[in-house]
């Protein structure tokens, strides 16, 4: 008996002190406070996985550093996203998201949504019936996904405010990277959070279809209880666990100098622990998997160990202590491919369950990617809502090079069956059907559909930044993303803060670049018009040419069909193996270049060095004087071949 | 009761049917390429236009550059999937072509002979609308089909998420695939036996046709799937070794490639036909079996009264 309440003493000392006793929030050689710390958020929160709902109480710390009295807040309510009528489901619904067209058919217990039981301010009385529902975007009477409060007396400069707010969350079926499916629940957006002031403004945008999120850095201290068996992973380091006795426990965790959230749990997972000995020190990677995804489990720490070594070397130190993967189960992709601060999902795929292909590269790729985002997103949390280029676009572009580097250059996204692809090109693919719609610097959140902005957000940013390459150097952009990332982490910076570093770095005015890239929706396709050579006797009658002794002149022709300018060179080769270079500035629209050799024209390349994925069409960057049947007859092949398996299917049915 | 009709010895006499009457097989496999081209033309030339001056060509020919390929696909003046309605036309018209000329092929096939091209026609003529009505029937049969699959990959779904296993999902809806091949097989082979009874039988009536023959298939439902299999697995086998040729085939070498591909067509539509003639094999051993007494008597049509300037063969040919 005495042992027994020993060890019962005991275990409530160990978890009342494992605060203090607890992992740091950070790798051993990184110390005090990273960022300018807004908000402390408090949470304790209950799960309950039948109703798959979250009952919470939330208190939060909000440091008035605006430099002027603060009397409104906004709040995000994200999960109310998952309303009939609201802003997201009428985006995602135009862009045709499956799982908003099948919204229809859903049970009312699948909508997600947040509900405020009641909501104080300490000094201010419960002000409940001061919360009202705005719309700042689109005035969409029915959304639910931002509401604000009017303070009956504002809050000083400097001074704090402190909101104890009751809430219920409620998740959807996996949507949109948040909700549950069987006994999976990855909990993001789940939680009222309060806006960002901004640029001298509050930024509170409701939550779209098409973008992501902006929130204020500062500390988390969140206690979860579920069931006993379940295991769970969240955001920041783990601080405490205690059996509730009642078949429950409770987890605590605790996370600095974040700007979200979000945990996930399951009984089904499996726990894969790792690490990644980085410039700041050893960092945890802890993967929640399920046995059943075995094979991709090395794959994943293989990746992460790789994007993260190298994210160290180029851009700067990782300095959290732990990084948690998530990878969900087969029937909930939705929720993979998502990143949170200090937590990344990633995606095995349908046939991922029993084994990938090694060459398929599709979890490296998205791990890379989701892992790039602790970068640009994590710790430069530039605003999703307005320029989800800065974090999507220049994750693209470094999760290219980790690929790269990784498995070549042709091959990195997939290398199966002899059939190679890049990840360059993947992207490229995204990029090219909507070369001309939206500008990068047009709010992200108004593109003009889903692949609109995942062409340009993604695809066409990377492009730009590939294509950069070529003005600048690698050297430079990566010497340039180091200092920018240096300068502005844990601060939410501009995107002119981010061409300004460029500018600053390579020592070069690129604003002529950015202009177009960045500002414009020029669109970039440089040709070979004509390359032609003829006898320069061609006046004389029955001349006859004798290879090596006749002389010719060739007239090559360069032509600028987009209104992209951007400077080009071509290579000219000759069939008695000459090779020349030419260089264009490429602002009129186009140039002509005249050789008289006794050779005639083979081939003009331009762009020969493949420098250039901004050029919307590669088909028309070179000409060949001798005709090229060989890859049309291939193809042609292929397709008769498809056409007469279509037509054997058919009548196969009748 | 176990029946007489196993099947025993169909596989291979089908086989031999098929060899004895290569020529309707080399007609289908000749009108099938000739879709082929014509459905692949139009996008041919507008490959020609675009990669036959450029070097972008060179790593789809050395090589298969999906990159380049997407390049097509995706690049506005090049808007490869833009010639993809000649394909879907040109498969159309050859799937109209078969139901055609079906009466022609089980025919040949049911008399184990050369038919002269007015007897072919004749017979495909006079078969062609009760032919007709059987595939109008199997479409509404095949669309039940893919309906219920669709129903039970939600229901995969819903299982799915009560298992602690997350495969178990995956692998309902792989047992669902399986599934729908066999059933799919199965709806082919009894609208096959409809035709063969039409044609044996001189049916006329296709709706009574269609669940006789339901009846047919269902009793001897092992036997016919597993013919029908059978057969099926050559033509993929066969596909297959061509497959595994073809990781070795140099990627340049276009005709071995094209051969290649052609030869898997042909395997495809050579089961399709061994599986025709085997049936019709089957249903001439066994018909006895299923006839069935009936009040009114209808008079015997006369197999060959279609065809009037034909001589009949002789009675122990």
């Amino acid at each position: 008996m005495q042992l027994r309440t020993f060890l019962f003493f005991l275990a409530v000392g160990a978890f009342c002190c494992a605060p203090l006793a607890a992992q740091s929030p950070f790798a051993p050689k990184v110390s005090g406070v990273l960022s300018q710390r807004v908000v402390a958020y408090q949470i304790e929160a209950v799960y309950e996985p039948k109703q798959h709902a979250v009952d919470a109480t939330e208190t939060l710390i909000y440091r008035n550093l605006t430099g002027q009295p603060l009397s409104r807040f906004p709040f995000h309510l994200y999960l109310n996203a998952f309303q009939p009528k609201s802003t997201w489901m009428y985006e995602a619904h135009r862009d045709g998201s499956i799982r908003a067209n099948e919204f229809a058919s859903w049970n009312q217990k699948e909508h997600g949504s947040n509900e405020i039981i009641s909501f104080e301010v300490v000094g201010m009385g419960d002000l409940s019936k001061q919360m009202k529902f705005i719309s700042p975007d689109d005035g969409n009477p029915d959304d639910k996904t931002v509401f604000e409060v009017q303070l009956p007396r504002p809050v000083a400069p400097g001074q704090e405010v402190q909101f104890r707010i009751k809430f219920r969350a409620r998740f959807p079926e996996v949507v949109a990277r948040t909700g549950y499916k069987g006994s999976f629940l990855l909990a993001g957006q789940w939680f009222p959070k309060v806006g960002v002031w901004w640029n001298g403004a509050w930024n509170c945008h409701q939550f779209h279809a098409l973008t992501e999120f902006f929130a204020d850095f500062g500390t988390y201290d969140v206690k979860i209880t579920l069931p006993g068996n379940y295991i769970i992973g969240a955001t920041g380091v783990q601080t405490g666990e205690s059996d509730n006795g009642n078949g429950t426990k409770t987890v605590a965790f605790h996370a600095e100098d974040v700007h979200d959230f979000a945990w996930t749990t399951d009984p089904n997972f499996r726990v894969i622990e790792s690490h990644f000995d980085g410039s700041v020190g050893p960092v945890k990677i802890r993967l929640l998997s399920y046995s059943s995804h075995r094979s991709s489990w090395q794959r994943y720490l293989d990746v992460m160990e790789a994007a993260m070594r190298r994210f160290d070397q180029w851009y700067g130190p990782y300095p959290y202590a732990q990084i948690t993967v998530v990878d969900p189960p087969h029937a909930s992709l939705e929720a993979g491919g998502m990143e949170y601060p200090t937590f990344i999902t990633g995606g095995t795929g349908w046939f991922g369950t029993w084994v990938v292909p090694k060459g398929d590269h599709e979890t490296e790729v998205v791990t890379a990617h989701e892992f790039g985002h602790q970068y640009w997103y994590g710790m430069v949390a530039t605003n999703e809502f307005e320029n989800a280029w800065l974090d999507e676009g220049i994750n693209s572009y470094s999760e290219v090079k980790v690929l790269d580097g990784m498995y070549g250059r042709n091959a990195s996204a997939l290398n199966l069956l002899g059939a190679q692809m890049g990840d360059r090109d993947y992207l490229r693919g995204d990029y090219l059907p909507v070369a001309e719609t939206d500008s990068l610097a047009r709010p992200s959140y108004t593109d003009m559909s889903w692949g609109a902005y995942g062409g340009v957000s993604y695809g066409k940013t990377a492009m730009i930044l590939l294509s950069l390459e070529a003005i600048i150097g690698e050297q430079t952009l990566r010497n340039a993303l180091r200092a920018y990332f240096l300068k502005y982490r844990f601060t939410h910076p501009t995107q002119e803060d981010f061409m300004r570093t460029v500018n600053e770095v390579s020592g070069q005015d690129l604003s002529w670049y950015w202009q177009q890239a960045v500002y414009g929706t020029q669109v970039f396709d440089y040709a070979v018009l004509r390359a032609k050579s003829t006898p320069a006797n061609w006046y004389e009658k029955d001349t006859e040419e004798k290879p090596g002794e006749t002389l010719y002149e060739t007239q090559v022709i360069l032509q600028r069909k987009g209104d992209f300018v951007f400077p080009v060179e071509a290579q000219i080769k000759f069939d008695n193996g000459e090779s020349v270079r030419e260089s264009w500035d490429g602002k009129d629209r186009w140039v002509r270049f005249v050789y008289q050799k006794k050779a005639k024209v083979e081939s003009v390349e331009l762009d020969p060095d493949h420098k250039l994925p901004l050029d919307r069409n590669y088909l028309n960057n070179s000409n060949v004087a001798t005709e090229q049947l060989g890859a049309s007859h291939k193809i042609a092949a292929y397709w008769m071949f498809l056409t007469q398996m279509l037509a054997y299917l058919l009548s196969w049915l009748v | 009761m176990r029946m007489t009709g196993d099947g025993k010895g169909v596989f291979a006499a089908g086989w031999r049917l098929l060899w004895h009457r290569w020529e309707l097989l080399c007609w289908l496999a000749a009108v099938n390429t000739a879709c082929g081209v014509l459905g692949a033309l139009p996008a041919a030339r507008q490959l020609h236009r675009i990669l036959g001056h450029t070097l972008a060509g060179e790593q789809l020919f050395k090589g298969f550059d999906i990159a380049m390929f997407y390049e097509l696909v995706r690049v506005p003046e090049a808007g490869l999937l833009r010639f993809t309605n000649p394909s879907y036309l040109m498969a159309g018209l050859f799937a109209l072509l078969m139901l055609l000329i079906s009466g022609g092929v089980f025919e040949s096939y049911r008399l184990d002979r050369r038919l002269n091209t007015g007897e072919f026609f004749a017979a495909s003529g006079a078969f062609f609308w009760r032919f007709v009505r059987l595939a109008l029937m199997s479409l509404v049969v095949f669309g039940i089909l893919g309906d219920a699959y669709l129903d039970g990959e939600k229901l995969a779904d819903r299982l799915g998420d009560k298992f602690a296993n997350d495969q178990v999902g995956f692998a309902i809806r792989l047992v669902g695939v399986i599934g729908l091949v066999l059933l799919m097989l199965f709806v082919r082979l009894w609208f096959d036996m409809a035709k063969v009874r039409a044609i044996t039988d001189g049916e006329h009536r296709m709706v009574p046709n269609t669940f006789k023959s339901l009846e047919i298939a269902r009793q001897r439902v092992l036997d016919l799937l597993w013919l029908y299999l059978r057969i099926s697995l050559v033509a993929w086998i066969a596909a297959l070794i061509a497959f595994l040729i073809w990781m070795r085939v140099p990627p340049a070498a276009i005709w071995a490639t094209f051969i290649l591909l052609e030869l898997v067509v042909l395997a495809q539509l050579g089961a399709r036909m061994w599986q025709v003639a085997a049936l019709t094999l089957w249903y001439k051993r066994y018909a006895a079996e299923f006839a069935q007494p009936s009040l009114e008597v209808a008079e015997p049509e006369p197999p060959l009264s279609l065809y009037p300037e034909t001589e009949l063969p002789p009675a122990d040919a």
